[in-house]
């Protein structure tokens, strides 16, 4: 009984640990960091800076649930931030920008998708395409970043009820991508083609849909992960996103789950988006060099990575021998019977 | 549906050939409808090809397969699987994050009603209930269908890849179930509850095809016991007619082949 307790706690820590590290961060920080740090108008603060990362994370997530971690998300973000600059500038519709940017991205989603189920190593694929997008952004603009156009300040730099526009968009974001996970057929298909794409096969569903799927999602995230920098910074930049990859992957793996697919929840990616936030809000206050903010960020991915394995391996234990366990048990009841059921 | 044949399964003079080595020699087969046909032999002798065979996942040298008396032609395992055959692996292929009703239902999630439906939003209510019934009917034990199913034991997890592939097997008119070594590496009480479950297909008139080293179960649930060894059919008997003593001969060569197979 006492085991299967310690067992109930460690999947309680696997599911909870980082909202619980988050509000205990937020405990302390705001000890530490008074009188600013438990300010509403830090909170709002913090969310401003940590929405772009939040949708990057959200783009990196998407891939990492169907069981590919796509490495192209800054590239495209990059090159859907240009494209929207360029688009701007030379008088094209707004909306009609946005969804040009978007649709630029979703290509490279499908190019990603094309050569991975084409049996590429998706590591490879996506490097590739990363460093295509990255080009491509850098010889549209020639260089230096495209300023000028319209500002989208709608949901760039604007509050609404105090809290910043981009973080609406990351909300939608969620919001829908959440129920897409949890309450859709689609969903529970797309998490079933990272976590066992054959169970999907054997039940007679084609199992490549969701994988390409997959790189499409990631791929769209990026492009509005793109279109939110570019309204913010009203700028088209080439170089727009880089960082974006750690911190988005740290999110993830903070949420709590192993980078190998089949699992994971939108809703813990956002709390992991938002720890790294407050981390780097601190820093800010007390006046610390931000480069530490990257040295905690990388130990962050290790450390949750790290944990989870290790709460992994001891909940797989924990199941084998309380399993065995029983197996004995029954065993040894099995053999005290046989002889009277021979005689 | 016309029924042309006696036999829901038939192998005729099946030959499979890795480059030179002759993994399989002329094998022949009959299944009927409600039988279990046991399929014993060492490692190595040839059960699992065979069964590989009718899976659709190798094509034979020579030889025909016939299903219900139609000649039919696998090229992949989605063609055996239209056929009506249904294949359970001894690695489970389970979506380990996911519950047991999700797995269950994998490929045939129920929708909701109406415009949500329309959007593919899940009943996981009815999902649910209609996993607690199919699993009731088959006699399964799983202690909550909402755990993911790595939380499972390996019986429960067993449980469930059968279930599944019951539940789709009896779907058919008259389907065809095939068994890797369903017990491998189970306790006994879920030895207990998967030999049940391949009784109550049976009953439902389901052709199982059992592959398995485990000799007790052979005899509890097949009607007949075909033994291969070193890719040759030596025995085909009729469960009744034959003890542990001749059939273990049988699989380790001790004993002569029968005739006239």
């Amino acid at each position: 009984m006492r085991k299967f307790d310690s067992l109930s706690f460690l999947i309680f820590a696997r599911s909870w640990g980082i909202v619980i590290l988050f509000a205990a961060l937020w405990a302390a920080f705001s000890i530490w960091g008074m009188p600013i740090f438990g300010t509403f108008t830090n909170f709002s603060v913090i969310l401003q800076g940590a929405s772009i990362g939040t949708i990057f994370a959200a783009a990196i997530a998407m891939g990492v649930f169907s069981g590919v971690l796509d490495l192209s998300v800054p590239g495209v973000a990059a090159l859907a931030s240009v494209v929207l600059a360029k688009c701007l500038l030379s008088g094209v519709n707004m909306w009609l920008a946005f969804a040009l940017s978007i649709a630029v991205s979703v290509v490279f989603g499908l190019i990603n998708a094309f050569f991975t189920l084409k049996g590429l190593n998706p590591l490879a694929v996506t490097i590739g395409s990363l460093s295509v997008t990255s080009g491509i952004a850098a010889l549209v603009t020639t260089g230096p970043p495209l300023f000028g156009f319209t500002p989208m300040d709608f949901i760039g730099s604007n509050l609404y009820f105090g809290l910043p526009a981009m973080f609406y968009v990351v909300a939608v974001v969620f919001i829908v991508g959440t129920i897409f996970l949890t309450q859709t057929r689609g969903g529970t298909r797309f998490l079933a083609a990272g976590g066992n794409a054959e169970a999907l096969r054997r039940s007679g569903v084609n199992a490549n849909v969701y994988k390409v799927l997959g790189f499409v999602i990631s791929a769209g995230l990026a492009g509005v992960a793109g279109i939110v920098t570019t309204a913010y910074t009203n700028e088209g930049n080439p170089a727009a996103a880089t960082g974006s990859l750690f911190t988005g992957l740290t999110a993830v793996a903070l949420s709590g789950i192993s980078l190998a697919g089949g699992r994971g929840s939108l809703p813990k990616v956002l709390v992991g988006s938002l720890v790294i936030a407050e981390i780097t809000s601190i820093l800010n206050i007390k006046n610390i060099q931000p480069f530490w903010g990257i040295v905690i960020t990388g130990a962050l991915l290790i450390g949750a990575l790290y944990l989870e394995l290790t709460i992994q391996q001891q909940v797989s234990r924990r199941v084998v021998q309380s399993k065995s366990a029983a197996n004995n048990a029954a065993d040894a009841a099995a053999k005290s019977a046989q002889p009277s059921k021979e005689a | 549906m016309a029924k042309t044949s006696e036999f829901a399964l038939e192998l005729k003079g099946i030959d499979l050939y890795y480059g030179y080595v002759r993994a399989l020699n002329e094998i022949n087969l009959q299944v009927r409808p409600g039988e279990c046909v046991a399929l014993l032999g060492d490692n190595g002798a040839g059960k699992s090809t065979l069964l590989k065979v009718i899976s659709g996942a190798h094509k034979p040298t020579n030889g025909t397969i016939s299903v219900h008396g139609k000649h039919v032609e696998f090229h992949n395992p989605k063609d055996s699987a239209n056929a009506g055959i249904e294949m359970v692996y001894q690695d489970l292929a389970l979506v380990d994050a996911q519950d047991t009703a999700t797995n269950l239902l994998l490929g045939r999630e129920i929708l909701r009603k109406g415009l949500l439906g329309m959007l593919g939003f899940l009943d996981r209510k009815a999902m649910k209930e209609e996993a607690k019934r199919e699993v009731a009917h088959l006699g399964v034990k799983i202690d909550t269908l909402t755990r993911p199913v790595e939380m499972l034991s390996g019986g429960q997890r067993q449980g469930v890849a059968l279930a599944r592939s019951a539940v789709r097997v009896g779907k058919q008119a008259e389907g065809i179930l095939l068994l890797d070594e369903p017990t491998a590496a189970l306790g006994y009480e879920q030895k207990v509850m998967v030999e049940q479950m391949i009784k109550r297909m049976i009953a439902n008139n389901i052709a199982v095809v059992l592959v398995t080293h485990d000799l007790p179960l052979a005899f509890s649930t097949a009607h007949r016991m075909v033994v291969l060894n070193r890719s040759k059919k030596v025995a085909d008997v009729e469960t009744t007619k034959t003890n542990n003593d001749e059939i273990v001969g049988w699989i380790t060569g001790a004993r002569p082949s029968m005739e006239g197979l």
